[in-house]
């Protein structure tokens, strides 16, 4: 089945067959519907998870386990009565959820500045051309130093086009022809890691 | 070498992370508080973007990818408010919103809220609409395209799109003038790319994280994309519509943390390089 | 009857499928040799200082994707990974954790390392509730789960694959302070460096799609990364000729490949 529903989708991209274009069109409408009905799993898997802590009393986590019930019930209730597109929802998503994501997001930073102080030491050839390059891309991104030392500017901006934008390419081509590798291994069944069976080999 | 100046290399080799990351919140700080106003350059991929939405002409339907989540919105929404203040500024441009990220519809709000299209005597269902989130990313980029009204009928509050003018002549991809998409991930910024782009040749302006940048750099040199920034640009775009706002209030911290960074990696290599020496001399 | 424009990508296409195909009946004959790939050669080192230390594993496929999006082949090749590794901490008697963000990958991941605690003849040893532990759908709501796991737990090794976004950057340098020895791969390109810069061991990109092959030594499996490296050779040749012909000032191959 879904060796046939690839090829059928594959075929209406490379290929105008009358009739294809509305199966794929429902195909694709298909996966949108599925993939939201994979959210509200994701909620029931967290009540089940959840409320057996609770039941268990699971020492250090049962006092958050309800706390994060309240709050889903709280999100689904504001949302579902009041609209989740309504001041109060908002509200109630600023100050939680959107708060809390900034301010994760934004502890990369430092944990970037502590990366870069360890891992950008000159230990050794490849090591001083990381840093190099590294400090070179680090000191054009901030604007003032751009304008001071256009120099920079030039620098990066070569090193952006030829040699990283060359690598990625290569990196992308071999992720790609990975995938379509692994995508064929999947349609004729011989990809089975993920279904947690033997391949030919093992049994 | 005595002891207590191998000693010296060594902390200086092994600053603790917590002085680190001290003298880190300081150079976020104080700019904010008290900006100090250091020069902001215009690059020319932010003033690509620019003249592309001025070259449009009345009537041109946009498509625009609310495609960050909160955690990006420090980042990426700047640069998207200050995108909206000149589509709307211009004005006569119809701006039709969509979201592949659930957050998406939650900070067009916020970015409308701070925008306020009104001001600028524009009307929702007239010159601009969010349609809401669409899960599956790609799946759904590709079901917009072929017929978006097949996709949904109703906006992101649940009112029917017939009654939109906006909406008028909407169906797929090959009805918009310009595609935006603000994303803070890859699957979007580069899913944009095959399913709009490759088959419908959707002009397409980009805008993500400084980190994705090398990652979608080889879509703009090969013109995939007709220009691409990052979020961190939005001082640069602010400056060019003329409505400063968190952008330029954050280059300068940019600007110091940039050099103090640039510190912690002098100190380090100064002091791998004199305990070496050190080494070598004992 | 052909679409304008994607003549050439589906000749290419069908091209790298023959190859794969082939090389994969080909491979049951005689097997082709890999290179070697020191991170999953490592994985034994790994779960035995975790046996050493009588610490546990921790594994995540990372907080990024869902099983419609492009990154499903991520999911896929590190679901292999997680088998292998599971076999391993069922010989050692080592626990392992999988911490997941996607709720659907629950069910695949419970049965993937069920069959693997099977094989090892240690069924009773595996307990899918404390073992595949559901965190949370959020990004950073999970990033903060797992960090607060690796506080805790201190796990000796942690094994990192998959489609990741930041929190690749917040789990390396937490795993890191916690003296985990590490295990990284990610197809997503601007993602690679910060697993580069902290962790032991890395896989970059296709690395990670070859690694169900390499652990397993399957003919079909490797047959077909066999075939995909015939795919790069074409691109390599298609890439030379390229430059050749436009230096020579002759649109043909550009022209070819916008067919």
């Amino acid at each position: 089945m879904l060796s046939i529903a690839a090829v059928i989708v594959m075929a209406d991209y490379f290929l105008k067959i009358p009739g294809t274009s509305a199966v794929v069109t429902d195909l694709q409408n298909w996966g949108v519907i599925l993939s939201a009905f994979a959210l509200g799993f994701g909620a029931v898997n967290l009540f089940y998870v959840h409320t057996r802590h609770i039941s268990r009393r699971t020492p250090g986590q049962w006092p958050y386990s309800i706390w994060l019930l309240v709050m889903l019930v709280l999100f689904t209730v504001v949302g579902i009565s009041l609209r989740y597109t309504g001041p109060e929802y908002q509200w109630l998503y600023n100050s939680t959820l959107f708060a809390l994501s900034a301010t994760i997001y934004s502890s990369t930073g430092f944990y970037i500045a502590s990366g870069c102080y360890r891992a950008l030491k000159a230990r050794n050839s490849e090591a001083a051309v990381l840093m190099i390059v590294g400090l070179i891309v680090l000191l054009k991104n901030a604007p003032a130093l751009a304008v001071a030392a256009p120099v920079l500017v030039t620098m990066e901006n070569w090193l952006s086009a030829v040699p990283t934008t060359s690598a990625q390419r290569g990196i992308m081509m071999g992720a790609s022809l990975g995938a379509m590798a692994l995508g064929i291994r999947t349609m004729i069944g011989r990809e089975t890691g993920f279904l947690g069976r033997l391949t030919e080999a093992e049994r | 070498m005595s002891k207590q100046e191998k000693n010296i290399w060594e902390k200086l080799e092994n600053l603790p992370r917590e002085f680190l990351y001290g003298l880190l919140l300081i150079a976020f700080i104080l700019p904010m508080i008290n900006p100090i106003g250091l020069p902001l350059p215009i690059t020319p991929e932010v003033k690509k973007w620019y003249d592309t939405i001025e070259a449009l002409p009345n009537g041109a339907a946009i498509i625009i990818d609310q495609g960050y989540s909160g955690g990006g919105e420090p980042e990426c929404g700047p640069f998207a408010v200050a995108v909206y203040h000149h589509i709307f500024k211009k004005g006569g441009l119809r701006v039709i919103g969509v979201a592949t990220t659930q957050e998406g519809p939650l900070l067009w709000d916020k970015a409308m809220a701070e925008v306020n299209p009104e001001k600028y005597g524009r009307k929702y269902g007239v010159d601009y609409i969010m349609l809401g989130y669409f899960s599956g990313v790609e799946t759904a980029m590709a079901a917009l395209g072929k017929d978006l009204r097949a996709l949904t009928s109703t906006d992101y509050k649940g009112a029917s799109l017939d009654q939109y003018p906006i909406m008028q002549g909407i169906k797929g991809a090959t009805t918009f003038d310009l595609l935006i998409c603000y994303t803070t991930g890859g699957d979007q910024s580069e899913g944009w790319v095959r399913q709009w782009y490759t088959p419908y040749k959707t002009p397409y302006l980009c805008n993500v994280l400084a980190l994705m940048m090398p990652t979608m750099l080889p879509y703009q040199k090969a013109g995939q994309i007709v220009s691409l920034t990052k979020g961190a640009q939005a001082g640069e775009m602010e400056l060019l519509v003329k409505k400063p706002g968190r952008g330029i209030a954050s280059a300068d911290v940019m600007t110091m943390t940039g050099l103090l960074v640039t510190a912690f990696v002098v100190i380090g290599n100064i002091a791998y390089f004199a305990r070496r020496a050190s080494k070598k001399k004992a | 009857m052909l679409a304008t424009g994607r003549i050439f990508g589906l000749g290419t296409l069908i091209a790298i499928w023959i190859f794969a195909l082939v090389s994969m009946m080909m491979a049951k004959k005689k097997l082709p040799s890999f290179r070697k790939l020191a991170g999953l050669d490592a994985l034994p080192e790994m779960v035995g200082r975790a046996a050493e230390t009588n610490k546990s594993v921790h594994f995540t496929t990372g907080g990024g994707g869902s099983l419609t999006d492009p990154v499903l082949p991520q999911l896929i090749a590190a679901m292999a990974v997680l088998g292998h590794v599971s076999e391993l901490c069922a010989k050692y008697g080592v626990k392992i954790v999988y911490t997941v963000f996607l709720a659907e990958m629950m069910p695949i991941a419970t049965e993937v390392m069920r069959t693997a605690y099977i094989k090892e003849g240690k069924a009773d040893a595996f307990n899918a509730e404390s073992q595949v532990i559901y965190m949370s759908g959020d990004q950073f709501a999970y990033s903060s789960a797992v960090q607060g796991y690796a506080e805790r737990e201190r796990p000796a090794a942690n094994i990192m694959i998959g489609p990741f976004y930041a929190e690749s950057q917040l789990f390396a340098e937490t795993f890191f302070r916690v003296g985990s020895i590490q295990l990284a791969g990610t197809a997503r390109g601007y993602q690679i460096p910060f697993f580069a810069v902290v962790c032991d061991y890395l896989l970059i990109a296709e690395e990670i799609y070859a690694a169900g092959a390499y652990l397993s030594k399957d003919p079909a499996q490797v047959g077909s990364i066999r075939g995909q490296d015939l795919g790069k050779v074409l691109a390599l040749i298609l890439t030379i000729l390229g430059l050749l012909a436009t230096m020579a000032g002759s649109p043909f191959i550009v022209n070819l490949l916008k067919m």
